[in-house]
């Protein structure tokens, strides 16, 4: 019996506990999910000039991302071939040359060794001289874009494959700018007590916003009423009434499911001054037409599985999970926005972000500790350790797009559709399909050895 | 006013509002800011460089105006948000006061800052710490904050923070 177990077919959605809180589990998402496959790295306007560097991380490890001279990313261990030091210890930077602090090594921006202390009076032998001194590369790095995914293993598919339809909703948000997206100076980041998989889940989780962030929009609406204006703080989701009420009309929301992992959670939003992006309404019209329009302006979270989220709605923001134990996850987070937006947009853009994504902020802090607080009880075990919160909207799962991906040119593997209230949980089925496929058998032959066990004991 | 009467008084203030914090008193806390007050709390952009321009960078707190601080004293209260309940207890050590400059409109004060946090939900503790930047000014009610901003230098946060842990 699996720790995951879907089949919509028979309308059976249900997670295990342990697979927040074993350890065991987590050694295999770290082998087949982060270490095993596609992951997001960062956008290539992170580092636009040669020589630029950033470093970053794939599962547990460093990993340093260069641009060299003639214009092209490479990817790295950030560690020494020789006795295994830290190549690089600032965040981000330029540089041509990267010198081992420990006993000299150099390694220009592509990676290359070129020169070693030394090497004339070392004693080597020829074993030694024909070995490979340059960085270790990781296996794959490809762009989609200007995004950077990389893969610790080479038997992927092509980034294009992996993302598949779900190329279309990374298009969908890279449009808002006709120059592109980028992500603001200054970035958070922050650790919670608790799995990886709770923030997995939060982002493609429309059913908390109204129990865990009342304060938050209680906050909005006020503001809203006092027609607060200044620095352009206007009615943050003034819809609010709306969503909040059990019964709301002609607003739709729903989930989109996508091969390999990838989801979709929306919400119909009106298209406002709330909005950093109301000021071109008329160009994002002519440009893409109404119904992408519309999209734009609309609530959407996207997660590319299994550690990037690009959630958007009156500011947007470009988070990446690290899980570092099953109780201990780090994210970092950024401030996405468009290319060459207004200083009155962006100064809207960047108080709404701050409101609502910050860990500093007025809804974040209260997600974390909801988080936190499943993590106690996660180590329940047996028949009590199954979960109820994967069934809702299952009633209503179609294959296929719905009218709204249809008018903005998506075509996800499944559906769901619904008003403002359904707030459904079928984006983590998408999720947990994928863990299924990538970690299933291995997971069966975890489970087979402890019955093993358990039965020889 | 003499030098050191100036230092005494923003040392009393700032002082006093380390405690109107930590005992919750906060609405004579709140009291302090001017209404128009700033409060701001930089991100960091690299390991040695805040970002210096709330307009363009990102801010983990930046605020204009006394109502917003009014905004998370209401929400702490709430009893609405989880993060808040329990409350943290915190404990603010300010120190290091010096007046910077100072005119006729206003006086320019650099502290230091540490704020011990327990977290009863966790029993975790932990320590926030940093400088402090304020512009004092004069009003008929008293001498009170223009503006304040924080440093925080230890970014990378393990627990929820809030206007009472920074």
């Amino acid at each position: 019996m699996p720790l995951i177990e879907i089949d919509t077919a028979a309308a059976v959605a249900r997670v295990h506990r342990r697979i927040f809180s074993d350890p065991a589990i987590f050694e295999l998402e770290m082998r087949y999910l982060f270490e095993g496959g596609w992951v997001f790295l960062g956008l290539e306007n992170q580092i636009p000039h040669a020589h630029d560097y950033m470093l970053t991380h794939i599962g547990r490890h460093e990993i340093l991302l260069m641009r060299d001279r003639d214009g092209r990313i490479g990817a790295f261990y950030n560690t020494c071939p020789h006795r295994g030091a830290q190549i690089c210890n600032l965040r981000s930077g330029n540089a041509r040359m990267h010198v081992c602090p420990y006993h000299s090594w150099s390694f220009d921006s592509s990676g290359q060794n070129t020169s070693i202390k030394g090497k004339a009076k070392g004693g080597y032998t020829e074993a030694f001289l024909a070995q490979n001194h340059d960085l270790h590369p990781i296996a794959r790095l490809e762009s989609y874009r200007g995004i950077l995914f990389g893969s610790l293993v080479s038997d992927v598919p092509g980034l294009i494959d992996y993302l598949g339809e779900a190329a279309r909703m990374i298009d969908l948000s890279l449009e808002q700018g006709e120059g592109g997206i980028e992500l603001l100076p200054g970035s958070i980041t922050y650790t919670y007590r608790a799995n990886w998989k709770l923030q997995l889940e939060n982002s493609s989780d429309g059913y908390h916003v109204t129990s865990t962030h009342p304060t938050y929009l209680r906050i909005s609406a006020d503001r809203a009423k006092e027609n607060m204006h200044s620095e352009g703080v206007t009615g943050l989701w003034e819809r609010t009434k709306v969503i909040a009420e059990e019964h709301s009309e002609g607003s739709l929301g729903g989930a989109y499911g996508f091969d390999n992992g990838h989801a979709v959670v929306w919400g119909q939003m009106p298209i406002t001054p709330a909005h950093p992006l109301y000021e071109r309404r008329a160009e994002l019209e002519e440009r893409l037409g109404t119904a992408r329009t519309q999209w734009l302006f609309n609530a959407h979270n996207l997660t590319i599985f299994p550690n990037v989220q690009f959630a958007e709605n009156f500011a947007n923001i470009l988070r990446v999970i690290r899980p570092i134990s099953p109780g201990l996850t780090e994210m970092k987070t950024y401030c996405m926005a468009p290319i060459g937006e207004s200083p009155e947009a962006r100064r809207q853009r960047l108080r709404q972000f701050e409101d609502f994504f910050n860990p500093s902020g007025l809804a974040t802090p209260d997600d974390i500790v909801a988080y936190e607080g499943c993590q106690l009880e996660h180590i329940l075990g047996g028949e009590q350790g199954w979960l109820q919160g994967y069934q809702r909207g299952l009633a209503l799962l179609h294959k296929g797009p719905d009218e709204t991906a249809i008018a903005i040119g998506v075509a996800p593997a499944y559906s769901v559709t619904g008003d403002t209230q359904l707030s459904d949980e079928t984006g983590f089925l998408s999720h947990y399909r994928a863990w299924n496929q990538r970690l299933g058998e291995a997971v069966e032959r975890l489970l087979e050895t402890e019955r093993r066990q358990e039965v020889a004991a | 006013m003499t030098q050191a009467s100036i230092q005494q008084q923003a040392s009393d203030l700032l002082s006093r509002e380390a405690r109107y914090i930590d005992r919750r008193l906060w609405d004579d806390w709140l009291e302090l800011f001017t209404p128009d007050a700033i409060f701001w709390m930089p991100a960091w952009k690299d390991e040695q460089t805040l970002t210096d321009d709330p307009d363009r960078e990102v801010s983990m707190i930046y605020y204009q105006g006394r109502v917003r601080l009014g905004e998370r004293v209401w929400r702490a209260r709430s009893g609405l948000s989880v993060a808040s309940q329990p409350l943290q207890r915190t404990m603010h050590t300010v120190s290091n006061i010096i007046v910077d400059r100072h005119d006729d409109e206003a006086v320019h004060v650099g502290a230091n800052w540490s704020c011990h946090v327990y977290e009863p939900r966790t029993k975790a503790q932990h320590v926030f710490f940093g400088y402090y930047d304020y512009v004092l000014a004069g009003t008929p009610e008293g001498v009170k904050i223009a503006s304040k901003k924080v440093t925080l230098l230890n970014d990378h946060l393990p627990l929820t923070v809030d206007f009472y842990s920074i």
